[in-house]
């Protein structure tokens, strides 16, 4: 208290000796000591003592000092109150917010001044931060933000557009550097002072439509964002009990609009498609196919007319933003999101794709070849927008989105099979993939399942480090697509080490490769793994290897590979992360768990294979463990709300497993409290249990390692493997580092000279299974 | 604070209850944590067992021996709807229970009835149960339904094909569409209750009981049993531990037995080890708990704590008792509701920060059921979504729309970002003092227009005036220029001027000085001639004086010209000086 006290007192000597032009650079100091004095700030003023009394002159005193920085003549005064306000606002709650009305007319005059544009950007966030907190108490809300709301909807407004008449419209400022700011902070306010905003609300209203409808200049997608979340908080406004009726119509107008748009903008295929909705079915309007494409009226949302097919494209994509836009942002009241007319709108768009081999578009004879080609450059834009939509509507809906997510994941595929190689497209179909298995992932069937083989395998492409195959490669499985150049490249011959420090030069797509790896792991985690082939699976697991990714090798490994009939256990990529993450909290208590396992053995039958090495297992573990019983278990949970119902008892640390263990049955029960499984811990060989349930040599074929003849019987281990003390040790690692092995040339083993190169193409039974699925 | 409660629901006997609080109450909320007491009643009610289900907004409740369903809003504490179903309904669960956006009814026929409760669509299974639906069951990953019923089998049912209006074309094959994926039949007996584990993965489990004295643990993914447990009697309530470690049945004379699942030393968990699962286990005497009194009747219902360290039961005399799971023994009686409490729920905690769980979403009104378009689903057209499907919610929170560029780089809001931080960003800052450092340095000792210039810029009122003002300002610009020019030329013209008067004058001096010169020249002339004049008489008068004298005058003659050319050559040196 002392202390902050005290820094409170040098932050007002500072401010009232250090002349005004040279505080700026000590304005960002001493809010943060101000931030850091919230307790006095906020403490309630009307204590007795004296030290109180002094604290509270300080605060008095700040609080004068503001005031009349924020009206001072400087720019740079008036800088350094904004930046201060704003701290103690923060700092101070209720306390200084009820003294704060002064400070709020200042930063609103700031506005009109001629401030340079931080200060402005500054004192709307601060006024607006301000209204924000004075929401929860209603005396504050009508001493401060009832009167000076409207004078702040004002001066904000006429930073970004002008009103030129009477009539409640406004005309848009080109080039404001406010439109960001401006937007956002009204969005913010428009929800908790409807009242306040109704006047004027057609105002904004005309506004967002010269943002959102603007042809050129396009705005920054942030503004466009801050936007279109303004445009749907405009249902707020509404009179009572209206604003979801609003909603419903600022939702179907844009529904409308989209379709209106899409009328044009696809005019040159002839659309399949067929609306749910009998109404839209014979709706589209005549058009004048000698012109250039465009719209020339209003359309439903009263929005502009473009010309020229990248603005009709650029329409639709800020239309679909609209429309997630209306899915995700709050709302006044309960509201009816129709989801039959939006998911018609995705399969109309949906319906229209880029024409790859054996699903061709029907062209429309009227319209150039030309245009069509642009069309189908233009379409990936479209449908990334589409399949962003449809992740918020996933997203908002969650447990509600079933009943539509098959039919999303199905349009979803059916985009993209033909445009995958947009980049665009690949990572909203991550995305809305992932989005979707996790509220439907566990009842895939097989079959769907192998619907969606072929956006993971280029989902595994995409994570992978680019490939510099050294010319005695052999190239790599028929199935990727990937053709040998007839033209080889002069360079790869050259010095393979110059290739090697070179790579890092390559493009990285950072969001790309997040989706994808997430993607992944929702693949592993959310479908069943039965489901997925063998060959499939094992590029998934070398995928995840090669990224070095610790969600999804972690869900690789909790999520194994279903035994295959006649034998015991499947491989598991445990070593690689065990390697990768040795200090990690999840791979610790995976590998050392400290509750029992769940093994995945399946088949009572094959389960004597496995016997042995279980056994020795458990000896090691069972020498060390007390004798401990179920009460023991159960007691040991540090209970959270009810401590009395235990009796006091320290937490096993791991110092007390280092203690032998007597095995003291006929102790009370009470004494040896602790979760035996603690001691597993301190076995000599701590990642014994977690090697041993990998198998000997399985997953030759499950990994799709093509070996030699002689690594293909099953049962047998591969020869020479290091010199473990079992041999299950040393299989789980052979195989799968030698797969490693052959990606990352330079890192040889003893194991290497038996492996061949990698290669992904599955033994052939694999790969026929695999072929007829998909098929 | 933190706070704990649960639910209880009661079926109508004809007892009257002691206080008048309880009059026609038929379902209540109660505080267990921290303070035990009654928070609020819902009336008029009267259900069995299995057939309370409790959303964030509502409260399900259907009533026994009667085809319809109470829905009481939690909101606002009152009687939503009464709605009416074609079948009396046996039991009912919540599937999407953050939301809880459908709800699950099994029927006296053995069909279970799905109502999505936001959109009002209904979806109704094949009649695979012979007899009624007794417990339901929805799995953490609300992908599964399990039915149990008194025909002995439990059926486990795909949520998602169910609901789907895009049927699969084959996958379940030979089977007519929404029956069950599979059947457990290893209960001999009817099914009385029904847990599931609280895993959403692979490996989760289901524990039922019935009333062939056991509770079998299986795995319902594959159907395959587990563990078999041989119960003293037949049980009629189960439930889970929180973290799967045991299970806790509830018998007809009231007691209590905890079955713990980790009582053997293995490093293999016990229901997944192999060697295991053949053989059923009979859990000791010891762990059965014994009411404190006889006449509790049977333990209907069954529900832990959040911290699974209490049970709490609801018995057939009313009483709601808490038993202390560590001790293993009765603790408190918490509530008397005096009816038979058949159904005890423990709801989430209050006051505990847990984003991830944060409804996005809420219901303040259920939509009730379509009968028109919602059991025949055969007027649409196969897999199309309905035009007028549409879903009624209140969004709560404003997630921004799409944060991703199209490259799936992430996006930033300058506003977000600096709205609830406590003190502005260090960019803002920095870009402020750098504004303030220019407007200085353009300033200095123009101080006072570097504003102006700001405000031109900034006030984009004049923008439309702005490039006339630019170009305006251009011209004079040009125009100053040119004018300096001009002057400067002027300037020049005035210097060369008044350089050539100053070289007139000059030449004018130049001038006079000749003038003068040449005055003198000729006076000195004049003076010559007159000398030369003068000397030439004298040399005539001293040649006629010396001729006179008889001298020769030749030789005086020589004498004088000899001094004349003397005095001629300085004549004629001043003469060429001139």
């Amino acid at each position: 208290m002392a202390s902050m006290s005290m820094s409170l007192h040098a932050v007002n000597h500072r401010l009232t000796n250090i002349p005004v032009k040279q505080l700026p650079p000590i304005a960002s100091c001493l809010a943060t000591s101000l931030s850091n004095c919230g307790e006095i700030l906020s403490a309630p003023q009307n204590q007795k003592s004296k030290s109180e009394s002094d604290t509270a002159i300080q605060v008095h005193k700040l609080m004068t000092r503001l005031a009349s920085l924020i009206q001072d003549k400087s720019p740079e005064g008036r800088w350094t109150a904004v930046v201060l306000i704003k701290a103690v606002v923060e700092a101070g709650q209720w306390e200084i917010l009820r003294g704060c009305e002064p400070l709020v007319r200042g930063l609103i005059a700031v506005l009109s001044k001629s401030d340079p544009n931080v200060t402005k950007k500054m004192s709307v966030i601060t006024l607006t931060r301000i209204f924000h907190l004075t929401y929860q108490y209603p005396t504050l809300v009508r001493e401060i933000t009832t009167p000076s709301l409207p004078g702040f909807i004002t001066a904000a407004l006429n930073l970004i557009s002008v009103k030129p008449s009477s009539e409640p419209i406004r005309k848009l400022k080109p080039n404001t550097p406010f439109l960001e700011i401006v937007l956002s902070a009204l969005g913010e306010l428009i929800a908790r002072h409807p009242t306040i905003f109704r006047p004027f609300s057609a105002q904004i209203h005309s506004v967002l439509q010269a943002v959102i409808g603007s042809a050129s200049p396009t705005f920054p997608q942030s503004v466009l964002d801050s936007a279109e979340q303004l445009f749907i908080s405009l249902h707020h406004c509404a009179p009572k009990n209206t604003s979801g009726e609003e909603w419903k119509t600022a939702c179907q107008m844009t529904l409308a609009s989209i379709h209106g748009t899409a009328d044009y903008v696809f005019r040159a295929v002839v659309e399949q498609w067929e609306s749910a909705d009998p109404a839209l079915r014979n709706a589209s309007k005549p058009q004048n196919y000698t012109k250039e494409v465009c719209d020339e009226g209003f359309d439903a949302l009263g929005l502009g007319p473009w010309q020229g097919l990248d603005s009709g494209v650029n329409r639709l994509v800020v239309l679909l933003q609209m429309l997630s836009a209306c899915l995700t942002t709050a709302t006044a009241s309960t509201v009816i999101i129709p989801l039959g007319a939006v998911l018609d709108l995705t399969s109309r768009l949906t319906s229209v794709i880029v024409p790859t081999a054996g699903r061709e578009v029907q062209p429309n004879p009227q319209i150039s070849r030309t245009e069509r080609e642009h069309l189908f450059a233009e379409l990936p834009r479209i449908h990334a927008a589409t399949m962003e939509l449809l992740t918020s509507l996933v997203q908002t809906l969650e447990t509600g989105a079933v009943p539509i997510a098959q039919t999303i994941l199905e349009q979803t595929l059916w985009v993209y099979r033909a445009e995958k190689s947009s980049r665009g497209v690949r990572v909203s179909a991550y995305d809305l993939v992932h989005t979707l298995l996790s509220h439907m992932g566990p009842s895939l069937t097989k079959q769907s399942v192998s619907t969606l083989a072929d956006l993971i395998r280029s989902c595994c492409h995409d994570l992978l480090p680019p490939v510099h195959e050294p010319a005695t490669n052999t190239p790599d499985a028929k199935g990727k697509g990937k053709t040998n150049q007839a033209t080889a490249n002069a360079d790869s011959f050259l010095n393979p080490a110059l290739k090697q420090s070179r790579q890092a030069t390559a493009p990285s797509h950072p969001g790309l490769k997040t989706t994808a790896s997430a993607l992944l792991a929702a693949i592993l985690t959310h479908v069943p793994s039965e489901h997925l082939s063998p060959s499939l699976r094992a590029e998934i697991d070398r995928t995840t290897i090669l990224s070095t990714n610790k969600d999804t090798m972690l869900a690789s490994v909790l999520n194994p590979i279903p035994p295959v009939q006649g034998r015991s256990t499947s491989a598991s990529i445990m070593p690689f992360l065990a390697r990768s993450f040795p200090a990690d909290q999840s791979v610790e208590s995976l590998i050392r768990p400290r509750m029992p396992v769940i093994s995945h053995t399946q088949n009572v039958g094959t389960y004597i294979d496995d016997e042995e090495e279980e056994e020795d297992e458990e000896d090691e573990i069972a020498e060390e463990n007390p004798q401990e019983q179920t009460q023991s278990f159960l007691q040991s949970t540090t209970p959270l709300l009810n401590m009395d119902t235990q009796k006091p008892k320290s937490k096993p640390t791991p110092k007390r497993t280092l203690e032998p263990k007597p095995h003291s049955t006929e102790k009370a029960p009470e004494q040896s409290k602790r979760p035996r499984v603690d001691d597993a811990t301190v076995t000599p060989v701590p990642a014994q249990p977690a090697l041993d349930r990998s198998s000997p040599s399985t997953f030759t074929g499950t990994a799709a390692v093509s070996v030699p003849a002689s690594a293909g019987v099953t049962a047998a281990p591969p020869p020479r493997v290091t010199s473990a003390n079992d041999p299950a040790t040393g299989t789980v690692g052979g195989p799968l580092s030698g797969s490693a092995v052959a990606q990352v040339p330079g890192s040889d083993d003893e194991s290497d000279d038996e492996l061949p190169t990698l290669n992904m193409d599955p033994d052939t039974d694999d790969e026929d299974e695999d072929e007829t699925m998909e098929g | 604070m933190l706070s704990e409660c649960f639910i209880a629901s009661t079926l109508t006997s004809s007892k009257a209850p002691a206080s008048a609080s309880l009059r026609d109450v038929g379902i209540c909320v109660h505080e267990f944590q921290p303070s035990p007491n009654l928070r609020s009643t819902f009336k008029k009610s009267s259900t069995a067992v299995n057939c309370l289900a409790v959303s964030p907004s509502h409260v399900f409740a259907a009533q026994s021996e009667k085809a319809i369903v109470h829905v009481y809003s939690r909101e606002k504490g009152n009687q939503e709807a009464v709605i009416p179903f074609p079948e009396r309904i046996r039991s009912i669960a919540i599937a999407g229970s953050k939301n809880g956006d459908v709800l699950v009814l099994g029927t006296e026929g053995g069909r279970l009835i799905l109502w999505e409760t936001c959109s009002g669509r209904q979806v109704a299974t094949t009649a695979s149960h012979l007899s009624p639906v007794t417990s339901l069951a929805v799995d953490p990953s609300e992908n599964f339904i399990l039915s149990g019923s008194s025909d002995a089998s439990i059926h486990v049912w795909s949520l998602v094909d169910l609901l789907s209006f895009t049927k699969l074309p084959s996958g379940r094959d030979r089977q007519p569409p929404n029956s069950p994926l599979r059947t457990f039949s290893n209960h001999r007996a009817a099914i009385t209750s029904l847990a599931l584990g609280h895993s959403p993965g692979r490996y989760n489990i289901a524990v039922s009981t019935a009333q062939d004295n056991t509770a079998i643990a299986w795995d319902y993914h594959t159907g395959r049993v587990l563990r078999t447990f041989l119960l003293p009697s037949s049980a009629i309530s189960v439930t889970l531990d929180p973290v799967d470690r045991a299970f806790y049945v509830g018998y007809e004379d009231g007691s209590i037995q905890s079955v713990d699942l980790y009582k053997h030393q293995s490093i293999q968990h016990t229901l997944h080890d192999p060697s295991l699962q053949s053989i059923p286990s009979q859990p000791s005497a010891e762990d059965k708990w014994s009411p404190p009194s006889a006449d509790c009747g049977a333990a209907h219902s069954l529900s832990l704590s959040y911290d699974g360290m209490t049970l709490l039961s609801g018995h057939q005399n009313g009483k709601v008792l808490s038993w202390n799971v560590g001790r293993r023994k009765y603790a408190t009686t918490v509530a008397d509701y005096t009816h038979p409490v058949t159904n005890v729920s423990m709801l989430s905690l209050n006051g505990l920060p847990q984003p991830a769980l944060d409804v996005k979403r809420t219901a303040h009104t259920i939509v009730k059921p379509r009968y028109d378009g919602g059991l025949s689903e055969s007027t649409h057209a196969a897999g199309a979504v309905p035009a007028d499907y549409t879903f009624s919610t209140h969004l709560l929170t404003s997630s921004p729309a799409t944060t991703r560029n199209l490259d799936g780089s992430a996006r930033t809001n300058q506003f977000t970002e600096a709205f609830t931080s406590a003190v502005f960003p260090d960019s803002m800052i920095e870009e402020g003092l750098a504004e303030l450092a220019l407007m200085n340095q353009t300033g200095g000792a123009t101080a006072p227009i570097a504003p102006m210039a700001m405000q031109t810029t900034n006030d984009e009122d004049l923008a439309a005036r702005d490039s006339h003002i630019a170009s305006l300002e251009s011209e004079i610009s040009t125009l100053k220029k040119k004018s300096t020019v001009n002057d400067a030329a002027r300037q020049l013209t005035t210097d060369e001027v008044t350089k050539l008067r100053a070289d007139i004058v000059h030449l004018h001096d130049y001038i006079n000085e000749l003038h003068q010169k040449q005055e003198q020249a000729q006076k000195d002339k004049v003076l010559r001639q007159a000398r030369k004049e003068a000397r030439e008489t004298q040399k005539r008068e001293a040649w006629f004086s010396a001729e006179k004298k008889g001298k020769k005058g030749d030789v005086v003659m020589r004498k004088m010209e000899a001094e004349d050319s003397m005095q001629t050559s300085d004549s004629e040196d001043q003469s060429s000086d001139e």
